[in-house]
């Protein structure tokens, strides 16, 4: 790519330009559209300050529990803050680099390669640096509050800070290429995606649930300091220690002189080199293959998935509607990613979320209410994957019309949708409840769980799956959104996922705390007392699923075809 | 073969009638050209017959068969080409093909010979193992048109079938349309081809504003082929003796129409042969 003639007004325009594409077209916004926005905008802060206070107890728990000094407690969070910022970094790099769908409309404009690659290197680099900066400035403050820093160290952290956010976004850049080197290799291994995405949905889940365990059971019972513990102590010293180049930050900052090689001005001369030999590595590696990575992705665009088995095959109606269906979701990512991992993933799930809710439940309650959690758990688990059912009419997308004209009844088609969506929803109930009978049932668990307790957790979980995949497919008949890119994939999750998320967390919460109230105390209301036993509990809930999964049936069968009709693309 | 009778659709949210009371029958072994302008209610009168859109009221009777009252059998008679080329483009080509031909119960012997030729006709087989999405634009035309007739369809409905095909394959579509028509089945299909249209139907309706304007045969009838032209320039409303003349300079001599005279230019009323 050339260096030269570059034209820093065609940079300006095209990082503009990059920077409107990603507002709404419109400048003029309905009062809707506003207060939109604004609930967004309180949404976003309530989430951070979240955050905060997530960084808050985690930094009194290192700095005043464990008495830990600055320097080693900035240590371990510059590597996570840095960890996490480069995962971003490479994130936003890849998307807005090399996967960005306007590479192949900004070619045909009258800029250079160069002029690209700058403009949209100025929006990652600010991005990285905002991620930086939001990140780890709650951490430098608390920090620095709770150990009593000097005002200098509050100036000082906004200068590392700032220096700090350049490594991410090198880092990204060397790394963002291999990364689509592997992309464009797998993207039609269909099975293989499927593996990793349910590795790294369950590897993210575990750890987020230890972490979450470790902040609840300290939260939960501050007289045992697990940090207080002097060789837990230690080994954090030693890993901040040796989390070289990370803890040069913190040395800079805070680093005390009486090892020589710790001096601050030394150490900022490594980070210095260091930086330079990221910066330099991911100048010449971006520069030199920014233009040939864009060009192999735009031609390798069009690159499918051929079969190697080339024979034609006769179906049934029923078979080739269902085989039609499961290759459109597994031959998809974002599918694959929102359904078929979703609900290999849902037993991790479940387990961990479980285990934790029974920990902090037995502990506060009883045990008698662990049966009540783990249908409330479940419930919960398998609505965020019955709730890709109500798309489905949806998903057609541009081949709705195909629908139409196929010599096959409406309720054929839909029966053939709600058998696949069944299936999945009851092998992952399956999975689920092997799972916390495995876990919960023999002694060595705690007991905490009965095989009758598994057993009806099984079957009221079954019936609200069912229920839950006929309304989720019977509000997409009534409401389709034909939003697809081009892909032929849906734009967004439209307004009946909302709904049948909110329906399931609803049934779920009503559920549980139904059966733990029942099963705790029962239930006093002036006079009168309902006090049941667990069968009886099991037994009204068994009912009010089988009367709901009813109706549900009826609302989405009767005048199927009718109602099917009437949707038009 | 397809009786259409008094057919009225509004659109929702609409007033305005897309299609007013047309009536028409279409006779085996016949090709029917459909023509209109834009928004004139081609495509609304196909995606009617067809299934896709509910009507106001009318019937449509395909083979017989309502397709209203007995939607699957009158459905089992019929292929579609719908006009955006619109198919499951992660499914290979071969996968959708099959998939067709399963829901119209094709044997595996009949589906094989079947894809097999058309598969040389169409020059598709070195792509038919590929995932569709990374077919051309013509190409998915291709395996919409192969999958339209892997159950041999009496009545083979194509929404402007020619666009985006190179010239070898329209070649091999009209070829083939003749071909369907000589055993007895019936192919009708929109376009805006006027030139096609005069070459390859044996009968033509104009429609308008949602009205069928005019209907009259071209096979063995010299005179209306000659005046197809001129007829939907009127019909339509977009008469102007300066375009006319354009379009009429650009056909082939033994084809072209008599130019119409300043009279005519103010006679925008279609002539004979109306119905519906």
């Amino acid at each position: 790519m050339k260096q030269s003639n570059i034209s820093w007004q065609s940079v300006k325009t095209l990082f503009r330009l990059d920077l409107r594409s990603r507002k709404d077209a419109t400048t003029e916004l309905s009062h809707k559209d506003k207060a939109m926005n604004v609930m967004n905008f309180i949404f976003g802060v309530v989430i951070y300050a979240m955050l905060v206070a997530g960084i808050y107890f985690f930094t009194n728990m290192f700095v005043k529990r464990a008495g830990l000094s600055l320097e080693h407690f900035l240590s371990v969070s510059n590597l996570l803050t840095i960890g996490v910022s480069t995962i971003i970094a490479i994130s936003t790099v890849v998307k807005n680099l090399y996967m960005n769908g306007d590479n192949e409309l900004l070619f045909r404009f009258p800029v250079s390669g160069t002029e690209i690659l700058i403009a949209k290197s100025i929006y990652c680099a600010l991005h990285n640096f905002v991620v930086t900066v939001l990140l780890t400035l709650p951490f430098h403050i608390i920090a620095g509050a709770i150990a009593g820093a000097s005002v200098g160290y509050y100036f000082g952290s906004i200068a590392m800070i700032i220096f700090q956010s350049f490594l991410p976004f090198f880092i990204a850049n060397l790394v963002a290429i291999p990364v689509m080197k592997i992309v464009n290799l797998i993207k039609n291994q269909f099975l293989l995606v499927l593996i990793l995405i349910i590795i790294a949905i369950c590897g993210c889940f575990v750890i987020y649930m230890n972490a979450l365990s470790s902040v609840l059971g300290y939260l939960a019972d501050n007289r045992v300091n697990f940090f207080a513990d002097p060789t837990i102590k230690a080994k954090i010293i030693e890993f901040a220690n040796n989390s070289y180049p990370i803890n040069l930050y913190a040395f800079v900052l805070v680093g005390g002189t009486e090892v020589v090689w710790r001096h601050p001005a030394l150490c900022f001369v490594y980070l210095l080199l260091m930086n330079g030999a990221f910066g330099v590595g991911a100048y010449f590696t971006t520069t030199r293959c920014y233009y040939s990575t864009i060009l192999c992705g735009i031609e390798s665009e069009k690159e499918s998935l051929v079969k190697v088995h080339k024979t034609n095959k006769v179906r049934s109606v029923f078979g080739t509607l269902l085989n039609r269906e499961f290759f459109l979701i597994f031959r998809s990512f974002n599918y694959s990613f929102q359904y078929l991992a979703m609900a290999c993933a849902a037993p991790v799930m479940v387990y961990y979320c479980n285990a934790l809710a029974s920990a902090m439940g037995t502990k506060s309650v009883g045990t008698t209410i662990v049966p009540g959690l783990t249908l409330l758990v479940i419930i919960i688990f398998v609505t965020i994957i019955v709730s890709f059912a109500s798309t489905s009419i949806s998903r057609e997308g541009n081949v709705f019309y195909h629908t139409k004209i196929i010599p096959v009844s409406y309720t054929t088609q839909i029966l053939t949708k709600l058998f696949l969506y069944g299936i999945v929803g009851t092998a992952s109930v399956v999975l689920c409840c092997v799972t916390v009978a495995a876990a919960f049932v023999p002694e060595a668990g705690g007991a905490l769980l009965t095989p009758l307790d598994v057993g009806m957790i099984f079957l009221i979980c079954e019936l609200v799956v069912l229920a839950e995949t006929c309304l989720s497919i019977w509000a997409d008949i009534k409401s389709p959104t034909f939003n697809v890119s081009g892909d032929g994939e849906l734009v967004a999750a439209n307004k009946n996922v909302a709904v049948a998320l909110f329906v399931g967390i609803f049934t779920a919460i009503l559920y549980g705390v139904f059966a733990m109230v029942f099963s705790f105390q029962g239930l006093t209301l002036g006079k009168m007392t309902f006090d049941m036993q667990p069968a009886e509990v099991y037994g009204i809930l068994a009912g009010v699923s089988g009367a709901i999964l009813i109706a549900s049936a009826c609302m989405l069968f009767v005048n199927l075809e009718k109602r099917y009709q009437k949707i038009v693309p | 073969m397809l009786t259409i009778k008094n057919l009225k659709k509004t659109y929702p949210k609409s007033d305005r009638l897309a299609v007013n009371d047309i009536s028409f029958e279409l006779k085996p072994g016949e090709i029917f050209g459909f023509l209109g302008q834009n928004g004139a209610g081609k495509s609304t009168t196909i995606k009617c017959l067809t299934g896709i859109l509910p009507f106001d009221s009318g019937t449509i009777e395909i083979c017989g068969y309502d397709i209203t009252t007995d939607p699957i059998k009158a459905k089992m008679e019929m292929g579609y080409v719908p006009d955006n080329h619109s198919v499951y483009e992660k499914l290979t080509g071969r996968e959708y093909v099959n998939y067709v031909a399963d829901l119209y119960k094709v044997s595996l012997e009949d589906r094989q010979a079947r894809l097999d030729h058309y598969l040389d006709l169409f020059r598709l087989r070195f792509a038919v193992d590929r995932q569709i999405k990374a077919y051309s634009h013509g190409m998915k035309q291709k395996i919409c048109i192969i999958a339209a007739l892997i159950h041999e369809p009496k009545l083979w409905v194509l929404d402007e079938p020619m666009m985006g095909l190179d010239p070898q394959s329209t070649a091999e579509i009209i070829a083939y349309m003749r071909e369907h028509c000589r055993k007895g089945n019936t192919v009708f299909f929109s376009s805006h081809n006027l030139d096609l249209v005069k070459k390859l139907c044996d009968r033509v309706a104009i429609i308008n504003d949602g009205q069928l304007i005019d209907m009259f045969d071209l096979k063995n009838n010299e005179e209306n082929k000659a005046n197809l032209e001129e007829r939907f320039f009127k019909i339509t409303g977009t008469y102007e003796k300066r375009l006319f003349e354009d379009y009429a300079s650009q056909e082939s001599e033994d084809m072209r129409p008599e130019l119409p005279t300043e009279e005519d230019n103010n006679d925008n009323k279609p002539t004979d042969e109306v119905e519906g």
